[in-house]
């Protein structure tokens, strides 16, 4: 089938519906394009909450100094002076649209403290807030009737005479390719988690929407910029909350001692992400690790504050490890959560490709820079999936429908038929995934240097070879999952690439990229992001852009 | 430690391995759905793994064609509901060495819901119950000022959260025996979903929401089992939402049901004699002037004489009943 | 033993063969069953959900008066049995609401202190009356004979008000007593479910065909009969069995026993005695199948 819509957006999480929510209201037809139900999204998984400088005495300058700091200065300061300044009416549509914010007892809308930030300001439901965003955004795009293809698989975009015109996906249920036509298409396809093992990240989140934009001319960067969550689950890797730490729990080492007093004397365990996970790594490389973990504590928090505020960390823990928050300690450490990186956008969500579009984690506007706080990724989503809706709508109006995209599709029809009728060659996607997976997080961690990152990309670049020999182990045609699989594992290798090489390039340490090489952070020649264009079959073209600075002069960032 | 998976296999295109079982029929209402093939895994995984790792591993390292939805592995997206050894349960939830029995643990897709395949249910009526609720909020005018929340009170918004728990995963209208038995049941989650948005302040529908769940498929249609509440993996009690819902609805006057009549007819004989009067409750509930349904129930009454089980036509007041009438007098509420 | 009696509206309305049944084997048992006569319906959770403060009221005074009798609550149905379960946890659990109801029925003249356990003649015989003694008792050996447990919803459903998460055995009692008595029991998925009588005003066919189903299938697994420790389980599948038969254009004809009179036949009570020959879907059938008439 060949269908046609104004804007189609890529994605259901919180980016993507509020973008089609936005570009619907500016009168677009627009259809989301999701490869899982809506709410089963990966941003219902964001727990602790969302930034804004809506309370008294809280200025969207002070949250953007936060931002900018936290970002160690990579961040383009005028999309985040964006971000902070239109936070706070963003925190109130929601509220008005239902959201079930926390309230204090005067019935106004009450906040936690959350690392990096100045003053309190992460507005929350229980820990469960990107579910209740994600819920509350679903049910207003019911209510607007927004179409969704749900169970779609996007396989590639459609590029014609330069600009996005849309994309082919895979409907899952019946096996069938389609084309989707669009005057815009707005990426919003989230993370990549899954080039690591472990990570927080669901199973989902394969690095989509970065390997289409990239192979369809969007430059990536920032792809070094990969966060590692300092407190993740020991085993699993759940994500334990930020909001453990907000509501005053500790981080403890085997000697008893809240070791971030070493690291971040002022901030403590709110320090930035980076700065807890640097040091938590560093502490168990030095022997006062427990079995490779260090240990969060919220015990003193009691009953009432660990039911209320902590609920679901606490049923993670009971369920994963037998252990209760209320009684003891539960161990943690650094595990990647969310990459900082990825398809070059402006504040309005355009990538230098016209017609695409981003929005969400997929996109690198950049307001995180080289380091995400924790509450800005949702606040990021939001306001950057508005802004891309209402943009991309705007710039539909002015585009002529086209008629093209029929060999584009019949490729992709042979070459989902290729792909399944290769014969078993012994290798499994499941076995490559696992060895790029554990590549990355040896050689690609918290810690880097030289020789590692070159036996990654090394590695890398062989897996990439193997990868065209792996066969499908399932021939089906109705809800193929091996074959989506398949095609996901595709995606995350050119991630791979990408990141290993922004690693390398970088020859400094600042925000997430730590290299024992070079451990200082140099504003003199590295004050820049670094980018990739696809290049095929050839190595990808790096090449440099400017990071825009307003008003915040880079300064030393101690915690 | 070795675990064995019996997994329900079902394929449209009729490709099964060989060594696939074929299963009997589920017994009525749960047959909305085929008889499966179940296939026989064998993993060897830690003691604490659950249903979904051994899914997970069988699927990457021993069978590539077995479809199961999952995504977060740890309870917060509802990908992974499905019937476990006969029950509804979120698989990544699940831990093997509690649900094998004989030995083997098994798993397939609820058979009062379609399947698309193996493990993957065809959610449809699902989302079609979510929607026929409709659950967003309709903000109550006026709004309030731009920048300003709406003022509640944090209590009145509290109670509500219990259902913002929910991950819409399903295993409540898999396991709900209402809607095995009538596909028209809007659920438990759904209604659930509605008497979140019934009861927030901030909504401007509440009175025609009440008006429309009170119709047949709706709240009264709920035959108060608590295997949702049961099997609900985040503590969402759809059951008691719906309670809830049902003393809004007719708080509000929305009582031409035989569920009001019902629970009308109870206090009355509870307030006059202590008990409960059999004889009265039946004809009171469906409605004096409900001729066609009261005609319905005389074959069961006549059976009943004939068996010598009519209660008593002179209903007698239990000794001490002034007490219990004195408590209606008090705490009565609405029946006083 | 002691134990104050709690016999529900429905053995002493619609029912009384429940009610002959259970004082029938109360000897036998070694039970002395003092009847709570002045106590007020539980409200079968109808009420409950209405106005939960009047059913904690009304159920606070009936716990209040098992109370001061001493010894274990005593019910023989599986309702009364899960909403006094309730009731008693909201008091139990909640000072400030006990208060309340305290106030209430403290003018009629009760206190309820908080210590009455709610406890099914089903649990009892197991927990409290024991195996040796219900051993000691049988008479006759019900072998030969497929039974098939069918528990109702409130003894089993939610586990926390009902002690079974302390006490999962108790979910397979029914079963349990059945092999004991000599008999077999039919394994089914119906067992555990609803028999549709809540919603019999409500939705009356879908309420039958609920029933209905589960009969069909213990039926099906070669059941001649099913017992039940829930008149108003019985109702439904005993008084409703022909309308239910209509509604799903099948044959039953299978007969359901209350707890109590499977008991009695088992300790040697005639079925005359245990009014075995007051049910609407007759009980011959299945008493010829271990020789004993009606």
């Amino acid at each position: 089938m060949t269908l046609d819509h104004d804007v189609v957006v890529l994605g259901a999480g919180l980016a993507g519906m509020r973008a089609a929510l936005e570009a619907a209201r500016h009168g677009a037809n627009v259809a989301i394009v999701t490869k899982v139900h809506p709410i089963r999204s990966h941003s219902n998984a964001a727990q602790g909450g969302i930034n804004a400088a809506l309370g008294e005495g809280d200025s969207w300058e002070s949250h953007a100094f936060d931002t900018i700091k936290g970002s160690d200065y990579l961040a383009d300061q005028d999309a985040v002076e964006v971000m902070c300044r239109e936070a706070p009416a963003d925190i109130v549509e929601f509220e008005h649209m239902g959201v079930i914010f926390y309230r204090n007892e005067d019935g106004k809308l009450g906040t936690r403290a959350f690392g990096g930030a100045s003053q309190a300001r992460t507005y929350f439901v229980g820990d469960i807030t990107g579910q209740a965003l994600l819920y509350t955004l679903y049910d207003q795009i019911l209510k607007a009737g927004v179409k969704v293809y749900e169970e779609w698989f996007a396989t590639s975009f459609y590029v014609e005479e330069g600009a996005c015109r849309g994309m082919v996906a895979l409907e899952m249920i019946t096996g069938e390719l389609h084309l989707l036509r669009a005057k815009a298409v707005i990426d919003a396809a989230g993370g990549l988690g899954r080039l690591y093992e472990p990570s927080t990240n669901a199973l989902i989140c394969t690095g989509d929407g970065y390997a289409l934009a990239y192979r369809a001319g969007a430059p990536l960067m920032d792809m070094e910029m990969v966060q590692f969550h300092p407190t993740t689950l020991a085993g699993s890797g759940f994500l334990m909350t930020e909001a453990a730490r907000g509501e005053g729990g500790y981080l403890l080492n085997s000697l008893g001692e809240r070791f971030m007093k070493k690291y971040a004397p002022n901030k403590m365990e709110l320090a930035a992400r980076d700065v807890c996970s640097r040091s938590e790594t560093i502490e168990i490389a030095e022997g006062r690790g427990i079995d490779g973990n260090v240990l969060l504590d919220v015990r003193h928090l009691g009953k009432d504050v660990i039911f209320k505020r902590l609920p679901q960390i606490h049923e993670m823990a009971m369920d994963y490890l037998g252990i209760d928050l209320i009684k003891e300690p539960v161990p943690v450490r650094p595990g990647m959560h969310y990459q900082m990186g990825g398809v070059k956008t402006d504040a309005d969500g355009a990538t230098p490709l016209p017609g695409l579009y981003a929005a969400g984690e997929v996109a690198c506007v950049s307001v995180h820079g080289g380091n995400r706080l924790g509450a800005n990724s949702l606040l990021d989503t939001i306001v950057f999936g508005r802004h891309s809706g209402k943009v991309s709508a705007a710039y539909a109006k002015g585009v002529a429908a086209t008629t093209g995209g029929d060999q584009l599709l019949r490729s992709e029809q042979a070459r989902l038929k290729d792909l399944l009728a290769r014969p078993y060659s012994g290798e499994t996607h499941a076995g490559l995934r696992l060895e790029l997976a554990t590549t990355m997080d040896q050689r690609v961690g918290v810690f880097r240097d030289q020789a590692g990152l070159e036996d990654a990309l090394g590695k890398v670049r062989a897996l990439r070879k193997r990868y065209d020999n792996v066969a499908v182990g399932d021939k089906g045609r109705i809800f193929n999952q091996a074959l989506t699989f398949a095609l996901e594992v595709g995606f995350l290798l050119d991630c791979a690439e990408t990141v290993v090489m922004s690693a390398l390039e970088r020859k400094e340490s600042r925000g997430a990229q730590s290299r024992t090489d070079y451990p200082e952070r140099n504003d003199a020649e590295w004050l820049k992001h670094i980018v990739l264009h696809y290049r095929g079959s050839n190595e990808p073209a790096l090449s440099y852009l400017p990071v825009t600075i307003t008003q915040w002069k880079p300064e030393a960032r101690t915690y | 430690m070795k675990f064995t998976i019996e997994v329900g296999r079902y394929n449209p295109e009729g490709n099964y391995d060989a060594s696939a079982v074929a299963g009997t029929a589920y017994p009525p209402p749960w047959d909305k759905a085929p008889p499966r093939r179940y296939q026989s895994y064998n993993v060897d995984l830690p003691e604490h793994a659950v249903v979904l790792d051994a899914l997970i591993a069988i699927r990457e390292y021993q069978d590539e064609s077995v479809a199961v939805r999952c995504a977060c592995r740890s309870a917060i997206c509802g990908s992974c509901a499905m019937w476990i050894n006969g029950h509804s349960h979120l698989a990544c939830k699940s831990k093997l060495a509690e649900f094998t029995k004989n030995g083997k643990t098994r798993v397939e897709t609820p058979p009062s819901m379609p399947v698309i395949r193996d493990l993957v249910a065809d959610m449809t009526p699902f989302w079609q119950k979510h929607l026929a609720v409709k659950p967003w909020l309709q903000g109550k005018k006026p709004e309030p000022p731009p920048m300003e929340e709406y003022r509640v009170p944090n209590s009145a918004m509290e109670e509500l959260i219990q259902e913002v728990s929910c991950i819409s995963c399903g295993c409540c209208l898999m396991d709900c025996e209402s809607f095995a038995v009538n596909e028209n049941f809007l659920g438990p989650h759904a209604l659930a979903k509605a008497y979140r948005y019934a009861a927030d302040p901030r909504d401007a529908l509440t009175k025609e929401r009440l008006g429309e769940y009170s119709a047949p498929g709706g709240i009264w249609d709920c035959t108060h089992c608590y295997e949702c509440v049961t099997q609900c993996p985040k503590g969402v009690a759809p059951l008691e939402q719906i309670l809830k819902l049902r003393k809004m609805a007719v708080d509000a006057g929305f009582t031409h049901n035989a569920g009001t009549r019902h629970a009308d007819a109870f206090a009355d004989s509870v307030k006059h004699s202590g008990r409960l009067n059999e004889l009265t409750l039946l004809p009171k509930s469906v409605g004096f002037f409900n001729i066609v349904d009261q005609l319905k129930t005389l074959p069961s009454a006549f059976n009943m004489i004939r068996a010598g089980k009519l209660p008593p036509i002179i209903h007698k007041s239990i000794p001490g009943v002034q007490r219990i009438k004195n408590i209606f007098a008090r705490v009565g509420g609405r029946f006083k | 033993m002691k134990v104050a009696f709690w016999p529900g509206c429905v053995s002493k309305g619609a029912c009384p063969e429940l009610y002959v049944a259970a004082n029938a084997i109360a000897e036998p048992l070694g039970l002395e069953m003092l009847e709570l006569t002045e106590a007020p319906c539980t409200g079968a959770g109808v009420l409950s959900e209405q106005n939960p403060e009047l059913a904690d009221s009304l159920n606070g005074l009936t716990l209040a008066m098992a109370e001061a009798k001493g010894g274990a609550l005593m019910t023989i149905c599986s309702t009364c049995q899960g909403v006094l379960s309730k009731h008693n946890h909201r008091l139990k659990s909640d000072p400030s609401r006990l208060e309340k109801v305290n106030a209430t029925i403290g003018d009629q003249g009760f206190r309820y202190g908080g210590t009455t356990e709610v406890k099914h003649m089903l649990w009892m015989l197991f927990e409290d009356i024991g195996i040796d003694r219900i051993k000691a008792a049988i008479k006759v050996k019900l072998t030969g004979l497929k039974i098939a447990p069918f528990y109702g919803c409130y003894i089993l459903r939610p586990a926390e008000y009902l002690g079974l998460i302390e006490r999962p055995e108790r979910k397979t009692y029914l079963e349990q007593l059945i092999g004991l008595l000599g008999a077999e029991a039919v394994e089914y998925s119906g067992a555990t479910k609803c028999c549709g009588f809540p919603m019999l005003t409500f939705n009356r066919d879908k309420s039958l065909a609920m029933g209905g189903n589960h009969i069909l299938e213990a039926k099906d697994k070669g059941a001649d009969l099913l017992v039940t420790p829930c008149p108003l389980c019985h109702l439904n599948l005993d008084g409703q069995q022909p309308d239910a038969a209509r509604v799903l254009k099948k044959r039953l004809d299978v007969p359901i026993f209350h707890l109590p009179q499977l008991l009695g036949l088992a300790f040697g009570l005639s079925p005359k005695e245990l009014r075995l020959d007051h049910h609407v879907v007759p009980t011959r059938g299945a008493l010829e199948k271990v020789e004993l008439k009606v």
